[in-house]
């Protein structure tokens, strides 16, 4: 989906999802370092308990210990008693001795492999306070232990380590970090949903805009207006700005079509002057040849004028949307076979042999008849015009599937891959081949007219050629135009 | 038969008015719109030619009044626009015909005397030059007692030399008379037409009729 409404959508979710995911990890992280500084405090305050009962017991001159049969201390069996009742690993090592003091019942419970490995942890602190995480080999327990000196007068300065395994912690993490996750996609899809609202609702009348633009600019209604809102808002701003735009939109039009109306009036006066003046020297009796020569030249270049007035005056009406058409129902087969005899006698003129293949039955179609000949006839100087003599051009018309058919076909001297893209375009010429020497060029706007002719009437023009092989301009028109394109008059 | 024409051009007006006044009618020039309303609906004209574009009171506006009044005179419109569609407003105005600048002369002559309501003798049905007769009514072409047969661009042709015999015609307004829009005057149309006018009338047969001149056009002349 290529809208912005999609695009929003797509980055408010991803934002809420990135926060929510933010929000986890730092949750998960404060929690867990407060339940391990919590399970850190206990140990400690277990340790020092410790600590302070052997030291008191030894200040106030009790037994803190007695020799075992082995020669080896041991503690004093009421104390053993009472560091019973800690839950955690307790394990108490004498300065001197390689056998432990006191060692709670769950540290006798581990084997003798990881017992040592306890042991060794209090030996390698050296009577200094020591806090940290070990895992023991093989297979765990991980735990969390603190090492604490005991004072001089219990055992010469032994160390009781308190060690517990952090597992009901690491379980309350797994729950928070789960119960955030399950969290997670509904508060995406939530932000997907809430954002896919807010940016249809906010972007709606940027829709209403363009449709209300696209129907004021078909060409036919530039002096509506959007409405405009009381709010000057981004939206607002920009309803005013369009419609400034089309304010001068609408001026520049109206220019034109004073322009092209002004124009028609402005060229064509003089131009009549100027004939009525040469028609009239060529109507005086005994005129001499020579004079006579150069009036119809004249009276040739005057024509040749208007024509080209009438042609640019009718494409910049055309580009304004209002050149008009008036279409009914024509004939197209005897449309052309009256341009035969025209096309017959330009070809006798040229030396090419001139073929006109038409169906049987009439091809009714609803186009403006002199729009149209003048089409044909454009293609058809033109095919002839670049036939070398001994050539053939044909006009053909057909019936094609809801569409009818109509071109024009030579076996002229064609038109160079590269130039086939620019024949419609205006004033265009090819800058060799296409020009015969010997003839007057003609202004290059024949086929630009023929384009207008054809797209104005719902078809369209195209071209194939093959240099040295010839040229065929086909003309596809709608067969069934109850709608024809008549554009409204501006006068 | 008298003739208003409107005009403000004064070289177009001086110029229809002279056109017109040669051919026998009685013209008054007048160059713009509220003069050209006075004048029309005071005089009592046979045909008013009225320029479409005019200072003042707009040729439109002028035609409308006159209709509103329940003036009926023939009005032919001059107008610079060349698209049907103007063309048809103009008739829906109450205009009875138009010419569009530039123009013949000789094609506001024919259509002023439409207007006007001449007997239609002025332009004789059958024309003849020589043993050369072409019958309009008909569309006949006989050359002494043999009948020719003739192509509808030929036959054009042929009328037109016909209706001014001994003239000059320029083969430019021979194109535009036979072909009735501004045909590509790059062609060499009009020769071939006449080279097979010839062969139909004038081959083997004296005198010959068509006659070149070079430069300009074709005489047809006995």
């Amino acid at each position: 989906m290529d809208t912005i409404q999609a695009r929003l959508t797509t980055w408010f979710a991803t934002a809420v999802a990135i926060i929510l995911a933010g929000f986890t990890v730092a949750v998960y992280m404060s929690r867990r370092s407060a339940l391990y500084q919590e399970l850190d405090r206990r140990i400690e305050s277990e340790a020092d308990l410790t600590a302070g009962i052997l030291a008191g017991v030894a200040r106030a001159g009790g037994i803190v210990a007695r020799n075992d049969a082995g020669g080896h201390p041991v503690l004093a069996q009421e104390l053993g008693a009472t560091l019973e009742a800690v839950p955690d690993f307790l394990v108490i090592m004498p300065a001197k001795d390689s056998v432990p003091l006191f060692a709670s019942t769950e540290s006798i419970a581990l084997t003798y492999e990881k017992f040592q490995q306890l042991r060794q942890v209090i030996v390698a602190a050296r009577g200094q306070r020591q806090e940290g995480t070990l895992t023991l080999t093989p297979d765990g327990p991980r735990l969390r232990y603190i090492v604490r000196p005991l004072g001089p007068e219990v055992s010469q300065g032994g160390a009781v380590l308190v060690a517990v395994r952090p597992e009901r912690v690491e379980l309350g993490l797994e729950q928070t970090l789960s119960t955030f996750l399950l969290i997670l996609p509904f508060g995406v899809l939530a932000a997907y949903v809430i954002g896919s609202w807010i940016a249809r609702r906010a972007l709606a009348p940027v829709d209403q805009i363009t449709n209300e633009v696209r129907e004021i600019t078909d060409g036919k209604s530039l002096h509506r207006r959007l409405p405009t809102a009381m709010v000057k808002d981004e939206l607002g701003r920009l309803a005013d700005t369009l419609n400034q735009m089309m304010d001068r939109l609408e001026r520049s039009f109206s220019a034109l079509r004073r322009f092209t109306a002004d124009a028609s009036h402005e060229l064509k006066t003089p131009l009549t002057v100027l004939r009525a003046g040469v028609e009239r020297a060529i109507t005086t009796p005994r005129m001499p040849q020579e004079s006579l020569a150069s009036l119809e030249e004249a009276l040739q270049e005057i024509n040749r004028m208007t024509e080209l007035v009438d042609t640019l005056l009718t494409l910049a009406r055309a580009d304004e949307g209002t050149a008009p058409l008036h279409c009914e129902p024509v004939d197209l087969r005897r449309l052309v076979e009256e341009t035969r005899e025209t096309g017959d006698l330009l070809a006798e003129d040229a030396g090419v042999t001139m073929k006109v293949e038409a169906p049987v039955e009439p091809v009714i179609v609803a186009v403006d008849a002199s729009r149209i000949r003048q089409l044909v006839l454009n293609l058809l100087t033109n095919a002839v015009k670049y036939t070398p003599s001994g050539g053939r051009v044909t006009l053909w018309l057909e019936r094609d599937d809801g569409r009818v058919k109509l071109g024009v076909s030579d076996t002229g001297i064609g038109i160079a891959p590269g130039d086939l893209p620019h024949v419609f375009d205006r004033f265009w010429r090819a800058d060799t081949a296409r020009t015969r020497t010997s003839e007057r060029p003609g202004v290059g706007l024949g086929l630009a007219i023929c384009k207008w002719i054809a797209e104005a009437h719902g078809g369209s023009i195209e071209v194939q050629s093959r240099p040295g092989r010839g040229t065929t301009f086909t003309v596809t028109l709608p067969a069934t135009s109850a709608h024809p394109v008549v554009t409204k008059a501006s006068s | 038969m008298k003739l208003l024409v409107v005009e403000d051009d004064r070289t177009v007006g001086q110029y229809v008015k002279r056109g017109l006044a040669e051919a026998g009618f009685h013209v008054d020039l007048v160059g713009d719109g509220a003069e050209g309303l006075r004048v029309a609906s005071e005089g009592h004209y046979d045909v008013v030619v009225l320029d479409l574009r005019l200072p003042g009171l707009d040729g439109r506006e002028v035609l409308r009044t006159l209709r509103d009044r329940g003036n009926t005179v023939p009005v032919l419109v001059l107008t610079a626009q060349d698209t049907v569609d103007f063309k048809v407003q103009a008739l829906r105005m109450g205009a009875d015909d138009y010419v569009t600048k530039p123009f013949a002369l000789e094609e506001l002559l024919a259509r002023v005397e439409a207007l006007g309501r001449r007997p239609k003798a002025i332009t004789p049905p059958v024309l003849k030059v020589a043993d050369l007769v072409l019958d309009t009514g008909a569309r006949e072409v006989r050359r002494g007692n043999k009948a020719i047969e003739l192509t509808p661009k030929e036959y054009a042709v042929l009328e037109y030399l016909m209706r001014h015999p001994g003239r000059v015609m320029p083969r430019t307004l021979i194109t535009e008379y036979a072909w009735d829009y501004h045909f590509d005057p790059g062609t060499n149309i009009v020769d071939v037409v006449i080279t097979r006018l010839r062969k139909k009338i004038d081959h083997g047969r004296e005198p010959k009729l068509i006659h070149t001149v070079r430069g300009v056009g074709y005489v047809v002349k006995g």
